[in-house]
Formats: C-alpha cells, structure tokens, sequence
C-alpha cells in the first residue's frame, strides 16, 4: 500500500508517498523529473523492510512550486529535504538519490552526517561539472529560445541510458523524461551546472556509496572517484552497461539496493 | 580491363580494397637517440632543444625534445610496417597535423589509422584515400593527430561515379540517396512539415544541402540559391564514427564538441527530431554496406 501525503513545506505544499515499515529510505530523483522514477524501487524496496518516502522536489511532479520561483541553488533543495526530514520525524533515515538527487544525497550529508544511516549517491560528483554550461541555460529559460525541448529531452534521454538495458525500457525512461516544466528542469540543471561542495566532503562521516554507469556521459568517472576519496571509507561502485538513471534502468533495482543498504548498514556496525 | 601492374604484391590493397570505417594498427616503434640525432641531421633542424642534452636539461622538458615532425615521417614508416600498399601507392596528396604532446626518447609510438573517405578520379583507374591518423604513446596518450590523403591504384577502371556511395559522407550520391529515403519518412515529413528552409551537411570540406518546404525535399545538393538556414558540420572521423558506430550516439558527440552548428541555431534546435531522422536514415544506407 502507497500512501500518500501533502506536506506543507517552506510555505509550498509538497507531495510525497511512503510505503513499507523500517528504516527510512529517502529517495530523490533527478532534474526536472519526479518521484515517479522510484515508482518500483517504491514496492519493490518497501517489501524488503524499508519504510521507503518518495518526495516530489518543489515545482516537480505534484509539488507545488516553489515560493519564489523556481529553485537553482542545490544547497536550497538540500535545506527542504532536511525539513522534510523534521516534519516526518524520520530517525536515522537512509537517503539515496541520483542525478541533482545524488548530489543532494552529498550534500545533505555534509549538513546532517550524525542523523543518517547513510548514503547512497547514483550519477553523482562534488564538482560543479563544467563552467560555462550555464549561460546557455539561462538563455534557454526563456521558452521562445529553446525549441524542440520535449524531443531533445527524449533523444538526450535514450542516448544516456546504458547499453545492457533492454530497448523497450529504454523508450519507457525515455517517454515519461518528456513531463517536464522545462523552466523548473533548466532551473535544477543550472543547480547540478553551478553547485560545487568539494570542501565540505570530509564532513561527510556516515557510511556512503558512490554509484555510477559507465555509460553515463554526464559524469566524468575520475571525478566520481575523486569524490569517492574525499569521504572516508565510502565506496564507489561502477555499473556495466548502465547510464544515468540506475534506479530505472537496473533490472530488480529494488534487490540490488537492499543489498548496498545492508553493506552500509554492516560497515556503521564497523568501529569507525 | 586492368589497370594495375601485375607484379603488385598478393598482400597489397587496391583503391577498391579500402572501405570508409576500416581502422589500421601499426607495430609499435620505440624512439631511439641514434634516431632523434639522425633525424636531426636529416632534417638540418639541429636545435639545441633536440641535439644538446645539457641545454635541453635546462628547459621545460628537461631531456632533449624529439622533432614534432618526426612523430609525422614514422607515420610514412609505420604504413610501410604494415606493407598494405607497398605496390599500389601512387602519391601524398596532403597532410593536415596537429602536434598536440611532446614526444621523447624511449617512447613507443603506434598509430590508429581510420580510413574517412574513398573517391575513385575522374580518369577511373586510380582512388583518392582519406585517412585519419592518431600518433600515440605506449600508455594511450595522444601526442600527434591529423588527417591525410593518398593516391592509390585501382585493381579495375571505372567510371568515377559507379562506385556506392552510402559510405561518401556529403558527396553528391550519397545526398540523393538520403533524400530518397528521408521523402519515404513519414516522421521526416512530420518534424519538417512547418520548416520552410535548406538543412546544411558537412563531413570535413565535403558540404551538402538539403532544401525542404513542408516536408518535403524540394532538392538535394552541394549549394541551395540562399544557402542553408543551418549546417552541422563534423569532421570525416566523426561522421565516420556515427554512421558507423554500434548505436546513434549523435548527442554525447555534440555535449563533447565533436559537431558544430553555423547559421540559425534556433532551426537547428528545432529541427532536432529531423536531424535524428537523418543519421538514422545515414546509419540505415551505411550499414547495407558493411
């Protein structure tokens, strides 16, 4: 059973569901996207023992924008997750996020390292990725100058998923990546383009994963690892033939993130 | 009628031998200092910064710096390793380098050598061959790069055009046949049914358009009257490498830098849909060949 919620956050109502009994799992999903994207991790991980919270991150899906518009600062998303953290009362929770969610994962955990479980970053880097990307995005905030936009964001999307994943899931990403409010997607990708939390890393000290595909162009693997250093005892793992959306791309994704769950849980049992 | 001499060589390669997409690796060849000093004398560049290990310890580098042109003969020597067209070859025609990292003695160089393009001449027994070339360390570094044609002997006169084009980027035929094929796309023909303007084509120097009115290719050519509302352009290796490759990776290539967009960037974004049609439809006449 899903159950679903309005939550009155930061002077917006936000939408999130929440389903299974256990350590909470919180989990955010990618630029311009929604929690949709964990619509089976939401069944699949619930049923393995996990109280799993799939927020939709203000002005994406059925949350409500944003009080002042839509957001570009990470940081920003990274403060409403904490506070979704408080309203719900989740102890210890466990966070796991992919794309702008992944970072977030970081950078919650450079906040609140002594209050999670652990992390769980898919497609994620502390750098700000490339200088410069943003001043075509801020161009293309304006509707009248970035045509196409549904289908570029569905061509983009079925280049970057993963080689090993079958081609009708493939169109599947792919078509539900076209509902989006471009202004909000160029917004959070203005966000992943511009948000830097290299000096904070080694405050990171809960248990973490860094996760990636290596079919996944966004991130430059050598920086994935370099984060990966930076914060003590995490572990990177790479994905064969998978691209930058694990969680919908892994075929029985919800097993496998129980199993890196349970090695994070293992190694905070560790004497650290 | 034959066109080659008949003591050519049973392992040397005919114009016809050479496809778009083939990809030679030489033998590797370690830089000697014997070598770096002969090759000074060869060249008469006998620089301090290449013969005089004392100054050169001064420098940047700290050792003496091989010639960058060294790097681009051992490519003529590498080809020769591989005795391909021992027989068959007829002439340089041009060479276009870059030298991207110094090279040293001691090091190991290969070369990746990608055939881009194969044009039979006008008179029909002999072939243009197009060739990119990556100069590289033993350790994967790329320290020279560029591109080079060369005149080869065709095993059989033929007429210029009777050649497949599918594999001739942007050439005349090869543009027919895609808008052939784009005029039987109905998603094509949706994505252009409001465009009223010339998608411009280029693979190295070789350009092409692409005229279109409400979803249709009004006329395939190397020039439309206005010129194009827009031009995507790559050089041969790239257009080699997409028409060629396991999967359309058109995207990551542009995120990379690979592809540039001159004239109306706007159209050029709008017409993404169109675009895709159009490797796609490029990618469909190439692998008919392969």
């Amino acid at each position: 059973m899903i159950e679903a919620q309005y939550v009155d956050l930061s002077d917006s109502l936000a939408y999130v569901e929440a389903a299974g009994e256990g350590r909470a799992v919180l989990c955010l999903h990618t630029a311009g996207q929604s929690g949709v994207q964990w619509r089976h991790t939401l069944s699949g991980l619930s049923a393995l023992g996990y109280r799993v919270i799939v927020p939709d991150l203000p002005g994406h899906g059925r949350s409500e924008p944003a009080a002042g518009g839509p957001i570009r600062d990470l940081g920003r998303y990274a403060e409403w997750c904490i506070e979704l953290i408080d309203e719900l009362g989740l102890d210890r929770p466990y966070v796991m996020g992919c794309s702008i969610g992944g970072k977030l994962s970081l950078d919650i955990a450079t906040r609140i390292p002594d209050r999670l479980s652990g992390v769980v970053a898919m497609a994620a880097q502390a750098e700000a990725p490339s200088p410069g990307g943003v001043a075509g995005l801020e161009r293309g905030l304006e509707d009248a100058s970035s045509p196409s936009r549904t289908d570029r964001t569905y061509y983009g999307t079925l280049a970057v998923c993963g080689r090993r994943v079958p081609p009708e899931r493939v169109e599947m990403i792919s078509a539900m990546h076209r509902r989006e409010d471009p202004v909000v997607t160029t917004s959070d990708l203005i966000g992943w383009f511009s948000h830097d939390i290299r000096d904070r890393l080694e405050r990171i000290t809960c248990p973490t994963y860094l996760v990636v595909g290596d079919d996944d162009f966004w991130l430059d693997l050598d920086k994935v690892r370099w984060t990966g250093r930076q914060i003590k005892g995490s572990q990177t793992l790479v994905l064969e033939g998978i691209g930058h959306y694990p969680m919908e791309e892994v075929a029985g994704f919800p097993a496998v993130a129980h199993e890196w769950l349970t090695a994070l849980a293992a190694d905070a049992a560790r004497p650290r | 009628m034959t066109a080659a001499p008949s003591t050519v060589e049973a392992g040397d390669m005919f114009f016809e031998d050479f496809r778009v997409g083939q990809v030679f690796h030489s033998p590797p060849h370690v830089i000697t200092e014997e070598a770096l000093l002969q090759f000074a004398e060869v060249s008469g560049d006998k620089a301090p910064l290449h013969v005089d290990a004392d100054y050169a310890a001064g420098t940047q580098f700290g050792q003496r710096l091989v010639h960058g042109p060294y790097g681009l003969a051992r490519f003529f020597g590498a080809l020769h390793d591989l005795h391909i067209v021992d027989q068959t070859v007829i002439g340089l025609l041009d060479t276009n380098w870059r030298y991207l990292k110094p090279a040293f003695v001691g090091d190991s160089l290969t070369f990746d050598i990608t055939i881009t393009r194969c044009r039979r001449t006008s008179a029909g027994d002999q072939g243009v061959v197009n060739r990119h070339v990556l100069l590289k360390r033993e350790d994967g570094t790329v320290l020279q790069e560029g591109t080079t044609a060369f005149l080869v002997m065709a095993r059989n006169s033929a007429e210029p055009g009777s050649d497949p084009a599918a594999l001739d980027f942007c050439g005349p035929q090869w543009t027919k046949d895609l808008a052939a094929r784009l005029d039987g796309d109905a998603e094509f023909g949706a994505a252009t049914r409001s465009f009223d303007g010339t998608i411009g084509l280029q693979a190295g120097t070789v350009a092409t358009s692409l005229r279109i009115y409400k979803g249709k290719v009004l006329e395939a050519a190397a020039k439309s009257l206005l010129g194009p509302t827009f031009t995507v352009q790559a050089s041969e290796l790239v257009w080699t490498q997409l028409m060629t490759g396991s999967r359309n990776d058109f995207i990551p290539r542009t995120l990379r830098g690979e592809f540039s967009v001159v004239g109306s960037g706007y159209d050029y974004l709008r017409l993404t849909k169109a675009l895709m049609r159009i490797w796609e439809s490029g990618r469909e006449m190439a692998g008919e060949m392969l």
